[in-house]
């Protein structure tokens, strides 16, 4: 049983990889951003790599813990304490009942993630326990979890001192700079040459107006192909539009001139074309990056994107544990 | 226009696009929701899910179970394997809808649209009619009400229709906001390019709005019937058809829908045949309006 004292900033129970199998009827999939550093976080503490604990974006929470048990922080730095006492990050960490666990803001990183032995337990909701907070499903009554709420958890055995070795770690950047795997599609054939070759040699800014749902970015003006500007009025009549279709998660979605990354939480389908995806490979990065901050994106092959999908899985496993 | 082969396009490393053409035609609808059907029966290792949209596929694969190439392979042969679409008769329910066309709140969005964001913008009714060179407001209303529509697809927001006209006669086509709207009210009825949207909650949007629903579409405290097994009413393959109301009837159904006594009118008993469909539009004239 978790109290929350405070609930920081939209701090949320996550599983991963989160709702599967309801794009077809618009529910995303939502699950934890970074879950390089989700599945570490739950190996720590003796977790399936899946299990549900929270995602603290930005500010975390205050959390009172009712019985003794073990815990593990990971991503961002949120300056974490047990009553006070600093707590390392990567590490597992014994709390005793009564303990008061207090996050503050993310000093380095974006998004910080508490995993609990046992893992927690709320409802699950289309089989899933992570939370869809704008859509008002999943996690704890639908939304990010609040003051006053018990958060019920699991019973899990697992012991203190667990570390995660340096190498097995993301390596979160301090100069705000961050370069993101893209791969090319699925309409890539809507950008003419100049507007490819812009998109990868210019810096991105992520917006502040992002969130788990999309990733807004500010940068050079895109130009497009033939049959952008040659097409069926079906389609809309914005260069961007498309007749409406299935996005990927991770698209790099065209709204007219705004590029916004369709994250997490993001729409299943719509009428903007998409030039490229970030593959899941890069996913974390995405998770660890604060408005203001610049991508720069370049490609690889779908091929080389699934070799580092599985070289991240393999990672996140006991393996990385010492 | 229908491709002549689909185009199999990828979305990072885990997704497929199959493209069947590029328009909004029931027949590419069918080959999607087709190749979804089949996806399931056959069980296809390292599909996760499919979500058919009006004239494509989209397909979350497992790469550590299937590769993108070898995937292709798998659809080009189900694909192949239905040779013919006359045959395929699909269950459709028919769900009428009371909706208030011109509405106040629809005024109330673009009004503040219109101050905040876009001086320049024309008024959504007037702006589709004269677009689709429709005489005034009034008959776009009767083409805009005057067919059923087709839910092609559910996206965007969890249980939003995607929907398309069954009459060609009353096909119409608009441009989506730019920049989009701030607000729009839950129940609000739209258009963008040539589909047509139902809101489900508060919010933000792009398509030129003109009409509202009482009846929810999502509904997570499930209180009416249809939404018991499931916090969303439609699936793919519905159709839809708009009833006018008045105001009072407008308030009255709300009412009854916040209560959970609202009964809604849903028809089951129904097939579309894509053949039977062929004969009937090759019959109409497509230039006529009503």
């Amino acid at each position: 049983m978790l109290e929350v004292i405070k609930p920081g900033l939209e701090t949320s129970i996550q599983d991963w990889p989160g709702r599967y199998g309801f794009l077809n009827v618009g529910f995303p999939w939502s699950g934890p951003m970074d879950a390089w550093s989700f599945r570490l976080a739950n190996c720590l503490v003796g977790n399936a790599p899946g299990a549900a604990a929270l995602e603290c974006q930005f500010i975390g929470p205050t959390l009172k813990f009712h019985r003794p048990t073990v815990i593990a922080l990971t991503g961002a730095e949120m300056q974490g304490t047990i009553d006070g006492v600093p707590l390392p990050l990567w590490e597992s960490i014994a709390v005793n009942a009564g303990a008061t666990l207090e996050m503050r803001f993310a000093k380095t990183g974006a998004r910080g993630y508490l995993a609990i032995a046992g893992g927690i337990q709320n409802e699950a909701f289309f089989g899933s326990r992570a939370t869809f907070h704008k859509g008002g499903l999943g996690g704890m009554e639908g939304h990010a979890i609040k003051a006053g709420q018990t958060i019920p958890v699991g019973v899990g055995a697992s012991k203190a001192g667990r570390k995660v070795r340096l190498s097995a770690r993301p390596p979160l950047v301090t100069d705000k700079r961050w370069q993101v795997e893209v791969v090319a599609g699925p309409n890539d054939d809507w950008i003419d040459a100049a507007g490819h070759a812009r998109f990868l040699a210019m810096d991105w800014k992520l917006s502040s107006k992002s969130d788990r749902g999309g990733f807004r970015l500010e940068g050079p003006e895109w130009t497009f192909t033939h049959r952008a500007h040659h097409k069926l009025p079906e389609h809309g009549s914005d260069p961007a539009n498309i007749v409406d279709h299935g996005y990927p998660v991770g698209a790099i979605n065209l709204a007219g001139q705004t590029p916004i990354i369709l994250v997490n939480d993001g729409p299943s389908g719509g009428g903007f074309i998409n030039p490229y995806t970030v593959p899941q490979c890069a996913f974390w990065k995405l998770g660890q990056s604060k408005p203001g901050e610049t991508y720069r994106f370049h490609v690889i092959s779908v091929v080389e994107a699934q070799a580092r999908a599985r070289a991240l899985t393999a990672l996140c496993t006991e393996s990385s544990i010492e | 226009m229908f491709y002549d082969e689909p185009r199999f396009l990828p979305g990072g490393d885990r997704f497929m696009v199959i493209e069947f053409g590029d328009e909004l035609n029931l027949e590419l609808n069918f080959r999607g929701q087709g190749l979804a059907q089949l996806i399931g029966e056959n069980k296809l290792k390292g599909i996760i899910e499919t979500a058919p949209f009006f004239a494509s596929i989209l397909i979350h694969y497992d790469p550590e179970t299937i590769a993108f190439d070898d995937l292709q392979v798998e659809m080009t042969r189900l694909i192949a394997s239905v040779t013919t679409l006359d045959d395929v008769e699909l269950n459709s329910r028919l769900i009428y809808f009371p909706a208030v066309y011109l509405d106040p709140w629809s005024s109330e969005a673009i009004d503040q649209y219109i101050e905040k964001i876009n001086p320049n913008k024309e008024r959504d009714p007037a702006f589709i009619a004269k677009l689709n060179h429709l005489t005034d407001e009034a008959q776009f209303v009767r083409v805009h009400s005057g067919t059923e529509y087709w839910v092609a697809a559910l996206g965007f927001w969890p249980g939003t229709p995607f929907m398309m006209p069954l009459d060609p006669r009353c096909r119409l086509f608009a441009p989506k906001y730019n920049p989009p709207r701030t607000f729009t009210y839950k129940g609000t009825i739209g258009m963008g390019g040539g589909a047509t949207a139902i809101y489900p909650v508060d919010g933000p949007g792009g398509y030129q709005i003109f009409a509202r629903t009482p009846v929810p579409i999502w509904d997570m405290k499930q209180r009416l019937q249809p939404f018991k097994a499931a916090p969303y009413l439609l699936r793919p393959t519905d159709r839809m058809k708009f009833i006018h109301c008045s105001l009072e009837e407008f308030a009255a159904i709300e009412r009854q829908c916040e209560e959970g006594t609202y009964e809604m009118n849903v028809v089951g008993y129904q097939k579309i045949s894509l053949k039977r469909y062929r004969e009937w539009v090759a019959t109409l004239d497509h230039t006529a309006r009503f």
